[in-house]
């Protein structure tokens, strides 16, 4: 694959479009994670695991999880 | 490294608390592993995971369920660049067919979702039709 960036997620999204068992919600989801680098993918997944307070193993054990 | 995190290396839209890898020593071993992370100031939480300083868990795995030896399954492994560095990621095929030896309930559910971006990754690089199914 081409290198492509978390910008370039529509041109990979039109690639997508033949794809039955997806939503167009899933389709975008997709795109966006195929297209970004594995830079910006662990950084969609860090701030994700933020956004939740559960970055860091102290964060989650307040919030009850064993780990 | 291997499980979720690689995934996501990879492209799949997931979340995990914690990074795998897989380490090519045997596991009585682990105490050399545990002297490396608490030098950087990592804390130990069981014999192969710990929290990293920023809270972060890693956890060693010295063998992985379904597939081959460390050696054979290394040389196939993906260099993807990573935090400014190259790192080996074990490819997605190999991490479903691992997820799949595996059979755990998290496991299990991470499968669909690893098939789908095997599929959406060969359309996005040209010339697969979808055959996973017809549409619902």
């Amino acid at each position: 694959m081409k290198t492509t960036s978390l910008k370039d997620w529509r041109k990979v999204y039109r690639k997508l479009k033949p794809m039955r068992d997806a939503s167009e919600a899933e389709k975008i989801q997709l795109a966006r994670s195929l297209a970004a680098t594995p830079d910006e993918r662990w950084q969609i997944h860090e701030t994700f695991l933020h956004s939740h307070g559960l970055f860091s193993h102290w964060d989650r054990k307040k919030s009850g999880f064993k780990w | 490294m291997v499980g979720m995190s690689a995934a996501i290396l990879q492209g799949v839209p997931a979340t995990t608390t914690d990074t795998d890898f897989w380490v090519d020593l045997p596991e009585r071993a682990y105490v050399r592993l545990m002297n490396l992370v608490v030098k950087q100031g990592g804390t130990p939480m069981a014999p192969t995971m710990y929290a990293l300083a920023d809270g972060s868990l890693v956890n060693f795995i010295f063998s992985l369920t379904g597939l081959k030896e460390f050696d054979q399954e290394f040389v196939h492994a993906r260099r993807l660049s990573w935090n400014g560095m190259k790192v080996r990621v074990l490819p997605l095929e190999r991490i479903y067919k691992s997820k799949q030896a595996a059979g755990r309930e998290k496991d299990i559910a991470h499968l669909p979702l690893i098939k789908r971006v095997i599929l959406g990754r060969k359309l996005a690089t040209g010339g697969v039709k979808d055959d996973s199914g017809g549409s619902r």
